[in-house]
């Protein structure tokens, strides 16, 4: 009888697997399970047999098992060692989890920096920022793998190591520009971050296991800040989970008449605490300032922008600038302004989107 | 008796000699069509028949078999009357057996006898005249066209009894004469675009080095206002290539044979519905050249690139980059030229208010993503220009001051592409890879590796933007390409969504 026999006949949600995992460590004590959860082909000694899958689903269960190892997949069960046990405070807690990165996830302190897919410039700008500050003071920033406010605050912190949590199995390609080779979740690896998962592999990316997916964030952080979102946003239930798991909610106030601020307005009605700069988000933490905490940085540095330039984009920063708005407010000619862009974008000063170009980092 | 003359038969611009034979002899009274005839050759005998018949000219007794040879060649079209009716007056002694020797006959009859221009009569004409014509006998209507072409004479005709007193009496008609080539304008000026200066460098650009150029942004940001002045920046056609263009369009039928040669580049906006039978040439039989062989040495503008079904847009890669279209359909190959400069335009995102300031676009980011994504690929890899514009509010449009004319961009493009027409023999957008890298220079070719280290390009991207840097260089009277030349031209790409 192998452990995946018995995760296949009992089903593979969240819940299902908690029960599977509670009844078989029960059975034979954790030892066994964790050494026979780590081999595809791995026997259980259980005196009384749990039911009979059928072939088709041990097949299914043992090609999971496959997929793990394939991926270099480390799986903790509640208690190992391993098992990060912050995580037990959310409701429901899950019985597994499925890591890809370090031996161990992070310790310290860390940040849940959630917000809408569908995201404004001026959230990305935001997430980004606050990421990137919270990194560079030795929080750890988690969020799930989402495009938009996920993919900013993973992408401005990658380096430092950031946990990014799936909503599907680890060998689900999704969403697929982060999943591609060089993508987003190759730099989170890179940088010593993790990419974590509850679900067995070929689970694909269902609204349910998405939703049950942010509580899992909010469980890893000490904090959760809420960036963009509308009304029913994911991120409301990242939030709500954290509160009632009294982990500190904040949430970054936006446009009073865009549809995205519906999520973070709504919590400070409730309320979260107001997030309008790094600090606002290290002091929810204790944590002292980084360099980035504070608005000097980049007054300071050499920049290869011209000033006039460098001015504007940080007076519209987090928005972002067109080019021929760019060229007016710093009274150069269109070409020069051009040129000057693609310097600053190879200098990774500013970044380019179709919206216009900004500054990389907060001024 | 037994008379012969020629024809010619076009498959597509391929011109073909027809040798068209009349005998006649005993038989059952009656005008028997040999030769691959098609529906509409076939109804030539009735054509024929009743304008004798109107024109009292005789006919002959017994049977009538008129040949044209070579048999395996599909004949279509009208255009062969003239000559039916020159064979068969010439095989009945009508006119004298050696006033048809060399001569060849384009034209179709109407039942009085009136001789009707076909379409092709530009090709026609000039492929009788390279098969070697001394004489080619033609409609009088619309012998402005035949008349452009040089080193034959012709035999312009009203009707079908004019050419019998041409053939039989010796009358001389006048000789048809071309009408001056002209610059023919739309009136459509630069300065119209206020604002938009992005895409009116972008347009300059294009213009100066033969670039394509891609528009993005949303409806109602001016996309199609520039595209259309594209062509009034461009220098005149040169004479051969002007005749080559209206070849194309004299064989589609869409060209007034009477109208001067028209110097002016040709534009072609075909709709975003166009079949790829529309855009790129088809059709049964013979098939028919597209929009794209229309805008042949002109400018093909593309609205709404994104809304042209994939498939169609596949079919564009080949002729922009061998500037023909081979059409191969069962019955063989036909090619048409098809070098166009290609203007395409977009929205930024489905709902197409992405970018915008007073509205929020309603797409999400993997949507955008998405639909960015298709025009990714093969065709865009070709397009040098890509720019992204933004809509200008109406009321900063009123304010602003109406930019720089035609006239003065032009002044600046032609001189942009003398320089490098006499550097690199060739417009900066076609010349080969080692010209081109001769022509960017080493510290330039550097500069252009480092930006694209930087930002992730591959190798087709390197290419269009050391291209790119070359026109601006032109542009700017610089015999060597800066590092500011190529920072500006990387700019000239689309920015893929965060």
């Amino acid at each position: 009888m192998s452990v995946w026999d018995a995760v296949a006949a009992e089903g593979t949600r969240p819940q299902q697997l908690a029960d599977t995992v509670a009844l078989l460590s029960d059975a034979v004590g954790r030892a066994a399970l964790r050494a026979a959860a780590q081999d595809p082909d791995g026997t259980l000694p259980l005196e009384v047999a749990p039911p009979q899958p059928s072939s088709g689903q041990r097949a299914a269960a043992q090609e999971a098992a496959r997929v793990w190892q394939g991926l270099g997949v480390r799986v903790a069960l509640a208690g190992d060692p391993a098992w990060p046990s912050v995580i037990d405070r959310v409701p429901g807690p899950p019985a597994l989890l499925a890591w890809r990165g370090p031996d161990r996830l992070p310790p310290g302190p860390a940040v849940a920096v959630v917000g809408a897919r569908r995201a404004t410039p001026y959230g990305t700008g935001v997430a980004a920022w606050l990421a990137q500050a919270a990194a560079e003071a030795g929080v750890t920033v988690v969020s799930g793998g989402a495009r938009g406010i996920d993919a900013a605050a993973h992408g401005a912190s990658a380096r430092h190591g950031t946990v990014v949590v799936l909503g599907c199995g680890h060998d689900v390609p999704y969403p697929q520009e982060h999943a591609r080779a060089g993508g987003l979740f190759d730099r989170v690896l890179d940088g010593g971050g993790a990419i974590v998962s509850e679900l067995l592999p070929g689970t694909p990316p269902r609204p349910g296991a998405v939703r049950s997916r942010n509580r899992i964030v909010a469980g890893l952080a000490d904090a959760v800040v809420v960036v963009e979102g509308r009304e029913g946003s994911g991120a409301l239930v990242t939030a709500g989970v954290a509160a009632d798991a009294g982990i500190e909610v904040l949430a970054v106030p936006g446009d009073v008449r865009a549809p995205g601020s519906a999520a973070p307005h709504l919590l400070l009605r409730e309320g979260a605490a107001v997030c309008a700069d790094p600090s606002d988000l290290l002091a929810a933490l204790s944590v002292t300032g980084g360099p980035g905490a504070h608005g000097e940085r980049g007054a300071d540095t050499v920049s290869v922008l011209p000033p006039k330039v460098l001015t504007e984009l940080r007076q519209r920063w987090p928005r972002p600038v067109r080019a021929s708005a760019l060229a007016s407010a710093a009274g150069l000619t269109l070409p020069e302004t051009m040129a000057c862009i693609v310097r600053g974008r190879v200098a990774g000063e500013v970044a380019e989107g179709p919206e216009g170009v900004r500054l990389r980092r907060a001024p | 008796m037994h008379a012969r003359l020629s024809a010619v038969a076009l498959v597509g611009l391929e011109a073909h000699r027809v040798d068209v034979e009349c005998s006649t002899g005993q038989g059952l009274p009656g005008l028997r069509l040999v030769g691959l005839p098609d529906a509409a050759v076939r109804e030539s005998a009735d054509r024929v028949r009743a304008a004798f018949h109107r024109l009292r000219l005789p006919w002959p007794e017994g049977k009538v078999v008129v040949n044209l040879a070579p048999a395996q060649l599909r004949k279509v079209g009208g255009g062969f009357d003239l000559s039916i009716a020159v064979a068969i007056l010439a095989a009945t002694g009508v006119v004298p057996a050696g006033a048809v020797v060399g001569l060849t006959a384009i034209g179709e009859l109407g039942l009085d006898g009136l001789v009707r221009p076909v379409p092709g009569m530009l090709p026609l004409v000039a492929a009788a005249a390279r098969l070697g014509a001394e004489r080619v006998a033609v409609p009088l209507r619309g012998s402005a066209e035949s008349a452009l072409v040089h080193g034959v004479r012709l035999l312009a005709v009203d009707d079908l009894g004019q050419l019998v007193a041409v053939l039989r009496d010796g009358l001389r008609p006048e000789q048809p004469v071309a009408p001056a080539p002209v610059e023919h304008s739309d009136g459509l000026d630069l300065s119209d675009v206020r604002g938009q200066e992005l895409g009116r460098r972008a347009v300059e650009l294009a213009a100066a080095g033969g670039h394509h150029l891609l528009l993005a942004g949303p409806p109602g940001c001016g996309k199609t206002l520039l595209a259309q002045r594209l062509p009034g920046l461009l220098p005149p056609l040169a004479l051969d290539d002007a005749l080559e263009s209206a070849a194309v369009l004299s064989a589609a039928g869409e060209r007034d044979p009477d109208a001067p040669l028209d110097l002016r580049p040709p534009f072609r906006a075909p709709h975003h519905s166009t079949s790829a039978a529309g855009l790129l040439g088809g059709g049964s039989g013979i098939p028919r050249p597209g929009a794209i062989s229309c805008a042949h040495h002109g400018v093909l503008f593309l609205d709404e690139l994104l809304e042209i079904p994939r498939h169609v847009l596949d079919g564009l890669r080949e002729p922009l980059e061998g500037g023909t279209v081979a059409l191969t359909r069962a019955a063989g190959t036909v090619r048409y030229p098809a070098r166009v400069q290609l203007v395409a335009a977009t929205n930024p995102c489905p709902c197409g208010d992405l970018g915008r300031d007073d509205r929020t676009c309603r797409c999400r980011p993997d949507q955008v993503t998405r639909y960015r994504g298709r025009l990714s690929g093969p065709l865009l890899d070709r397009i040098d220009l890509q720019v992204e514009l933004e809509r200008v509010p109406a009321a900063t449009l009123v304010e602003l001051p109406a930019g720089e004319a035609t006239d003065v961009v032009a002044a600046r493009v032609r001189v942009a592409r003398a320089v490098a027409l006499e550097r690199d023999g060739g417009l900066t957008s076609q010349v080969r890879w080692a010209v081109l890298r001769r022509a960017v220079g080493v510290d330039a070719q550097r500069r252009v590796a480092r930006v694209a280290d930087a930002l992730g390009w591959s190798a087709r991207g390197v290419e269009r933007c050391m291209r790119v840097a070359r026109t601006i260089a032109d542009l700017d009277d610089s015999a060597g390409v800066s590092d500011a030349h190529v920072d500006e031209a990387a700019g000239y790409r689309l920015a893929v969504p965060a």
